[in-house]
């Protein structure tokens, strides 16, 4: 009971920037998850066209690379260039975001049954008639799945923007592991994980939806 | 061929399972185990601990490090995991116990003998006197901003703080007695901009103009080698973080040798020599071991 009574406490006397770090962190992920998904889907689709084998994996590497630079390091490496804050911290987690978006978008277009493809170029549709009315549907579930899984990973990354400054839910975390505060550890995970299902569950009903019609 | 994988797997498994339980050492001694946080002075300690523990008795030491802080090497202490860690006394002001159990100053033998009694009956350890160098908050500021606009106090850097963007480690916005809020009490003015973020990366933030201040902890060489000034605390804002050893009682009472060696390093290390110890390991790159071994030649306490 009393560990309730202290919870409760903790809250009323910082609500304020716990707030403050949720809409950091929010923002921060949102960003990201859009420019990853402007940037990572049309280069997905167009890798699907591309018959160079070798520049698709030159891509593929790239982006591999990308996520398997140490976290430290990475923002380590952005600070000359972009310094600290919001810009660095999110040219980071868009790198990092980079393959597992590019991987399922690509997967997920490949794996239609190339004699759909076919059957509408015979019915007449033009590359981006096919590509609208009929692969991308046909490759959504694919498509999302990646969006969902990027966009989870997104908002767990996100607790790194702390270590650059750019605050969100990971600085709440980093504060509680200095300054012996369990409350501040837990409530910084818990509205990450809340965060991370809630878009989970949002991107669900989204696909659903979606792919029924 | 699998039922002869299974064995060995199950074999290995059981000899590192055994192996953990296993804490004698080659000469018949015991083995401690040494924890140390992320900084660098924690961990020459441990090889100073080793070194002499090895040196003078049967036993030996296994250190870990890169324990995120000192509330984790705690808890470990606790659990006996660790017997022996180097602990700050400004830790007691580090929310561990109840406001009306700690009574908050910045004298330096009042928070000692505070850290030594209430931690010491919280976690069973005993909190030796300090080593001799201080680990501290405190603010530092370019030589070349601190010149421009005449600043050598904490309070002069509230002429300018309009201006100023302060990169921290992310716990000292939230701490409650000697964090930013209590700062802004003591010295009557804010930031433009406080932003927390990596120790590490924070000296590369104020190296490339990102940010025109930091706080630094006393003992840090990046201070030296970016060429930064540490602001004088005139409202003596900032309490002591001086450094001790510290451990179980139970390995202390049962093996007084131990405890020799450890009373033998009270008063060893002054912050200087602690500072260019940890720029030797930090900027010079080597090992906390090659850097601790030098030092107790230096003071003949080792051949």
């Amino acid at each position: 009971m009393e560990f309730i009574t202290e919870y409760i406490e903790f809250w009323q006397e910082k609500y304020a920037s716990v707030f403050t770090y949720t809409i950091e962190h929010l923002v921060i992920a949102f960003v990201v998850m859009v420019l990853s998904i402007v940037v990572t889907i049309p280069l997905a689709i167009y890798m699907t066209k591309m018959q160079n084998e070798k520049v698709k994996s030159v891509i593929f590497n790239i982006a591999n690379v990308f996520q398997t630079i140490p976290t430290v390091a990475l923002l380590a490496i952005m600070i000359p260039l972009l310094g600290i804050g919001f810009k660095p911290a999110v040219a980071a987690l868009f790198l990092y975001s980079l393959l597992p978006l590019l991987r399922n978008t690509y997967t997920g277009i490949k794996s239609i049954d190339p004699s759909i493809s076919e059957a509408a170029k015979g019915m007449g549709f033009s590359t981006f008639g096919r590509l609208f009315k009929v692969e991308l549907p046909a490759a959504m579930p694919y498509v999302m799945s990646g969006i969902r899984v990027t966009t989870v990973y997104i908002i767990s990354w996100t607790t790194l923007a702390a270590l650059i400054g750019a605050g969100g839910l990971g600085d709440l975390i980093l504060a509680g592991i200095g300054y012996n505060d369990t409350n501040m550890i837990l409530t910084g995970t818990i509205l990450a994980i809340v965060i991370a299902l809630l878009l989970d569950l949002v991107f669900n009903k989204f696909e659903k939806k979606y792919t029924k019609a | 061929m699998r039922k002869v994988f299974v064995a060995s797997i199950l074999t290995a498994l059981l000899l590192v399972i055994t192996a953990c339980g296993n804490n004698t050492s080659a000469d018949g001694g015991q083995v401690f185990e040494y924890g140390a946080q992320k900084n660098t002075d924690p961990k020459i300690m441990g090889q100073i601990v080793k070194l002499l523990v090895e040196d003078q008795t049967d036993h030996e030491v296994n250190i870990t490090e890169d324990i995120p802080a000192s509330p984790q090497i705690m808890s470990a202490i606790d659990k006996e995991d660790f017997d022996i860690a180097t602990l700050y006394s400004g830790e007691v002001y580090n929310n561990h116990f109840d406001e009306d159990q700690v009574e908050y100053t910045t004298d330096p033998a009042k928070t000692l003998e505070q850290a030594q009694n209430l931690f010491g009956e919280k976690y069973d350890m005993k909190w030796y006197d300090s080593i001799g160098f201080s680990n501290q908050y405190s603010i530092a500021i370019k030589q070349a901003f601190a010149e421009e606009n005449g600043i050598t106090t904490m309070s002069d850097l509230g002429e300018v703080a309009g201006q100023v963007t302060l990169a921290t480690d992310n716990s000292w916005i939230e701490r409650e007695n000697d964090g930013y809020e209590g700062y802004q009490k003591a010295y009557g003015y804010e930031f433009a901009d406080a932003r927390g973020m990596d120790v590490a990366l924070m000296y590369k933030a104020i190296e490339n103009g990102d940010v025109e201040a930091v706080t630094a902890y006393t003992v840090d060489p990046q201070i030296l080698e970016y060429d930064l000034k540490l602001l004088e605390d005139d409202q003596n804002f900032f309490p002591p973080y001086d450094a001790s050893l510290v451990a179980r009682n139970a390995v202390i009472d049962e093996y007084p040798e131990v405890a020799e060696v450890l009373d033998s390093i009270v008063g060893l290390i002054s912050t200087e020599e602690m500072t260019e110890m940890i720029r030797l390991v930090d900027m010079e790159e080597q090992s906390t071991e090659k850097v601790a071994k030098g030092f107790l030649q230096e003071k003949g306490m080792l051949e």
